[in-house]
């Protein structure tokens, strides 16, 4: 015994240890089993008090061991138990864009932009390099520098160095943000074991086993979640805009006919002399007659509102101004909607109501833009668009000599969800848009609860949010600050919902309505409650794996490896006979061990995995099938059992190491160059190679000398018996 | 048990034959790279791929039929394992899951197809795996080479190299043809790459280990001519390769048949792989440094020196 105690050593340790990684993974699935029946016997229960105490009964005795085996079990990739992976990407060049002060940018600014989005698309160099590149090729040589569009804080440590430091560590902490942030979310939502990793210097890789919906999670990971609360301004400046948008877009259209000359003169003072008059104190009793009826076909049929309003508008106001100096004047009716359309390509688009205060929450009517710029009258006012036209109007919008008509503390917002009334009644989609202070009186940063909840009056889901104290002062002073004003609730650059301040508010409550369902206010809180994301991120990468499917792999790949492993057993058994049986003994530890090294370094098993454990498996066999062949050699030459076995083992060593290094060295590059389910396949080589060197090696080899010191003389190799001595 | 005990065949003597059937194969894989193109899956040419479990046996038309209509031009359909099983693959990537499991609730609803997995790639994302996966290949064929170089001889190493080079064009060469048989779903994605890369490994694995013997029949057989030792050193070593290729044969067989379609593709290239490294092991890797030693160091490698004509022809 004493001889070979070290020999039991080399062959208990590696088995011991194995079963004192692995434990845990067969706690945990105990464990698991036996919460499953105890709520399936709760389900039985008849009161609910029953059930519930025998849940906590449970939670209590088993709840930690539970936990902690669960955190060192082996666990199954997500090919195999089901989930979504999925790759996020940090838009850097818009956090870069946000960065720059609104009033400097311009068109070699954004062309900068442009540039950089481009190339960051098709590079895997860091964004703030990129733009820094293009920076200086684009913007450079046109005398611009970083100062000029960034705001510098303190002049007197006014560097580009420090603007470059700030762009790079904003961009650093974006990523390490939205990492957190998303953990948040997800923690949240509710998913058990997610893995979430920073991946470079912009990417957040998300492995989340059990998500069986893919469109929600996608909106959860997606959504910026960025809450403003802006003053609107549909005041008389912004009618006054697109009023000006119009004339641009028109004036270019006519030039480009021939029809006006190049040079635009004076001639917008000109045109908008000659335009009908037709402010709301002119309008005749018969002109409100029409409005009353355009609204109540806004009702029932929407879907030519716009036309027909703008067109009765047209033709109204072309009618009344007959005797002053119309521009349309001898025109039919068909021609003078015509021609209102063509002198109106943007605001023919939407619709704009001025509102009345009438003393009952305010009366809108329709009005057109056919009169001179400082003749709009002063108040509020209500633009609707309907879906068809949207594209459109975002597509003008996105002009750079429209963005630079609007003046640069506005910006236009456009509701997330259209009217829900019109939209029941005939099934048109209209939304309200909205100028917006661009500057928010206060953003969501000073939120710090959110619970989605039902409207009791409208019966609608909305979420009620609850700010810090902070948060609370400011609400107060903004809200008594604004009263009878409107404050847009807006969440990524969509209003959810604009109401009338009527009194100060204290105590920083506030409320999003205008979600669909109750799962959007779910959403909306949970992203509400983890914060907003410092730059938008995007989906690069996504993979589902159904249940089922994780299931039939599984299933299938037990089932292949199990069959494998069979046949290799048998095989060995038939051919090496009794060498085959410690071949054999040696494969299975092998196989432990793989598992066990695994759980130990919290590796992942996935189906790759099981291909490189099954690979392993023909490895070590092949390890086995060179030294017995060896030792079978050498006895055929005439060795004695004992120098034979030292023999074969001495030679078969030099081929075992150079083909296991060569798989090796395969591994490790697989393992630096390959993605998600191909580092698992990987990792499991590796350590398969490893753990076969040593139980083929060192573990088979103990085994075999044990019993050559414990006086055995000859040893079935599966050698023909001439050669027993 | 013994197979293939103290044989005696004469492996590299019909090398001139093996050499210029290789070559042809070669030609013939380059060939096919080239002109029948390797069809990439999603993993290298981004987009959107959806794995559908219909309720019930469906045509793959029907299923083309319903993707047409909601206006998702050149949508793929193949079957994934199952009759009732399919593949839809298409360009977009935005919210193109939705939109086809909507086109079928609505123009297939007796089917009630469910996802059974999505896999959406960004352009930009395929565009770098498929370097990456170059770049994996050509560092690791580097790798080995060095390996070798370091543990025997620069000639070795290069006989090595080129032995797996051919095992991998071989093994493209089946791919491509099996896949646009329809056999067996092929496309070449992430784990066709890492079976490549692991046939790279087992190639040399199999090349290294008759290069030991060779090594070790050198010093112990001092004057033998190459030839002669190249022909011991496989005799001596056929036991062990064909026992252990049967034993990784057939594991990978059985995958083949019962692993399912994720494991398919992969054991399938494999088993190629290693039937073919086997064979390169003997005819290209030995061969060549019995080439490289008669032609460039003008070794004498054979007791007759009337067979100069033929080693010529062993060129590869």
């Amino acid at each position: 015994m004493k001889k070979y105690f070290g020999k039991i050593l080399i062959i208990g340790i590696p088995i011991i240890a194995a079963f004192i990684l692995l434990y845990p993974t067969y706690d945990a699935s105990k464990l698991e089993e036996k919460k499953q029946e105890v709520y399936n016997r709760a389900k039985k229960d008849t009161s609910a008090t029953d059930s519930l105490t025998r849940l906590e009964r449970f939670e209590d005795k088993y709840g930690k061991d539970l936990e902690s085996a669960k955190n060192k079990r082996l666990k199954l990739g997500l090919d195999l138990r089901g989930g979504m992976y999925v790759t996020l990407e940090c838009d850097i060049v818009k956090l870069i864009e946000e960065s720059a002060q609104r009033e400097t940018v311009d068109d070699i600014f954004n062309e900068v932009i442009d540039k950089t989005r481009q190339d960051a698309k098709m590079s895997d160099e860091s964004v703030i390099d990129i733009f820094l590149n293009n920076f200086n090729k684009i913007a450079r040589p046109r005398g611009k520098s970083l100062i000029s569009y960034f705001d510098i804080g303190d002049l007197r440590e006014a560097s580009e160095d420090k603007i470059v430091e700030r762009l790079k560590n904003n961009a650093e902490n974006a990523i390490d943000q939205a990492q957190e942030v998303i953990r948040q979310r997800i923690d949240k939502y509710g998913i058990s074991e997610p893995t979430i990793q920073k991946q470079g210097s912009r990417r957040i890789m998300l492995e989340l086993p059990g998500v069986n919906n893919e469109i929600e999670m996608r909106k959860l990971l997606q959504t910026t979640a960025r809450l403003e609360f802006n003053l609107v301004k549909n005041n008389k400046e912004i009618v006054k805009t697109f009023a000006r948008i119009d004339k641009l877009l028109s004036d270019k259209t006519k030039r480009a006919k021939g029809l006006l000359p190049d040079t635009l003169s004076e001639s917008s003072n000109t045109i908008s002399k000659d335009t009908a008059i037709a402010s709301t104190k002119d309008i005749s009793k018969a002109k409100k007659e029409s409005i009353a009826k355009n609204k109540k076909k806004s009702q029932k049929d929407v879907k030519t509102e716009v036309k027909d309003t703008a067109a009765a508008i047209a033709t109204d106001t072309a009618k009344k101004a007959t005797d002053t100096s119309d521009p349309y004047a001898g025109l039919s009716e068909e021609e003078k909607s015509k021609r209102y359309y063509e002198d109106h390509p943007f605001t023919t688009l939407f619709q704009t109501y001025y509102v009345t205060d009438d003393g009952r929450g305010g009366r809108s009517q329709p009005i057109a833009y056919s009169l001179p710029l400082d003749q709009y009258p002063e108040g509020e006012y209500n633009f609707v668009i309907p879906d068809q036209t949207l594209k459109k109007f975002n597509n003008i919008m996105a002009r750079p000599e429209v963005k630079a008509l609007i003046p640069y503390d506005l910006k236009i917002a456009r509701e997330a969800k259209p009217d829900p009334r019109i939209e029941k009644q005939s099934k048109q989609k209209i939304y309200n848009f909205y100028a917006l202070k661009r500057e928010p009186e206060i953003t969501g940063e000073f939120v710090t609860e959110a619970r989605a909840t039902y409207d009791p009056n409208t019966n609608q889901p909305m979420v009620l949010m609850g700010m810090n104290s902070e948060g609370a002062d400011r609400w107060g002073r903004i809200t008594g600050a604004n009263l009878k004003k409107r404050i847009a609730i807006v969440l990524d650059d969509q209003v959810y919902s604009a109401p009338t301040v009527q009194n100060k508010i204290i105590g920083g409550s506030s409320q999003i309505t205008g979600m669909a369902n109750v799962e959007e206010a779910r959403l909306l809180e949970i992203v509400l409650k983890a914060g907003a994301l410092k730059a938008p991120v995007q989906i690069i990468e996504e993979r589902v794996v159904g249940p089922s499917l994780g299931e039939d792999s599984i299933n299938s790949g037990l089932l292949a490896s199990g069959i494998a492993l069979l046949f290799v057993v048998v095989f060995m058994l038939l051919y090496y006979a009794k060498g085959g049986l410690i071949a054999n003994i040696s494969v299975i530890l092998n196989v432990i061990l793989i598992l066990a090294v695994l759980s130990a370094f919290g590796g992942t098993l996935t189906l790759p995995g099981i291909s490189g454990i099954i690979l392993t498996i023909g490895m070590a066999v092949d390890a086995n099938v060179l030294i017995f062949e060896r030792i079978r050699e050498e006895l055929y030459k005439g060795r004695s059992l004992k120098s034979a076995i030292d023999e074969g083992f001495k030679h078969a060593l030099s081929a075992i190491l150079d083909s296991n290094i060569t798989t090796f060295i395969t591994g490790l590059i697989l393992y630096f160059f390959g993605t998600g389910p191909i580092q698992g396949f990987a990792l499991t080589l590796m350590i398969g190679i490893i753990a076969t060197l040593f139980t083929q090696i060192v573990v088979s080899r103990a085994m075999i000398e044990i019993s050559l010191i414990r006086g055995a003389t000859h040893y079935n190799f599966g050698q023909p018996k001439i050669l027993n001595i | 048990m013994q197979f293939f005990h103290g044989t005696n065949i004469d492996f590299v003597g019909k090398r001139k034959f093996f050499v210029t059937l290789s070559t042809l194969i070669n030609i013939a894989g380059i060939l096919a790279i080239i002109f029948m193109g390797i069809e990439f899956g999603i993993d290298f040419e981004g987009g959107t791929e959806i794995a559908y479990q219909f309720s019930k046996p469906v045509h793959a038309d029907a299923i083309r039929n319903a993707v047409d209509k909601i206006g998702i031009k050149g949508g793929e359909i193949k079957s994934f394992g199952k009759e009732n099983q399919f593949l839809v693959r298409v360009k977009e990537t935005d919210n193109a899951q939705v939109k086809i499991t909507e086109a079928f609730n609505k123009y297939l609803p007796e089917y009630k197809a469910t996802v059974l997995k999505v896999d959406k790639i960004g352009p930009k994302i395929g565009k770098e795996l498929r370097g990456q996966a170059f770049l994996a290949v050509i560092i690791s064929i580097i790798a080995i080479m060095l390996y070798i170089a370091f543990r025997f001889e620069f000639t070795y190493g290069f006989g090595a190299v080129i032995a797996l080079i051919h095992d991998v064009i071989l093994t493209f060469l089946v791919v491509i043809i099996v896949n646009k048989l329809g056999w067996i779903d092929l496309e070449f994605n992430q784990s066709i790459l890492a079976a490549m890369l692991t046939v790279v490994g087992f190639s040399v694995n199999d090349t290294v280990i008759i290069f030991d013997r060779i090594r070790e029949n050198k010093d112990k057989m001092k004057g033998t001519p190459f030839l002669k030792l190249v022909n011991v050193s496989v005799n001596e070593t056929l036991s062990r390769t064909i026992n252990t290729v049967l034993t990784v044969v057939l594991v990978l067989l059985t995958i083949v048949l019962l692993g399912g379609p994720v494991l398919q593709g992969f054991a399938f290239t494999m088993l190629i792989g290693i039937i073919t490294g086997t064979y390169s092991s003997i005819y290209i890797a030995s061969v060549f440094v019995l080439w490289y030693l008669h032609t460039v160091k003008k070794v004498q490698i054979d007791y007759e020196p009337d067979k100069k004509t033929e080693l010529k022809a062993a060129k590869v």
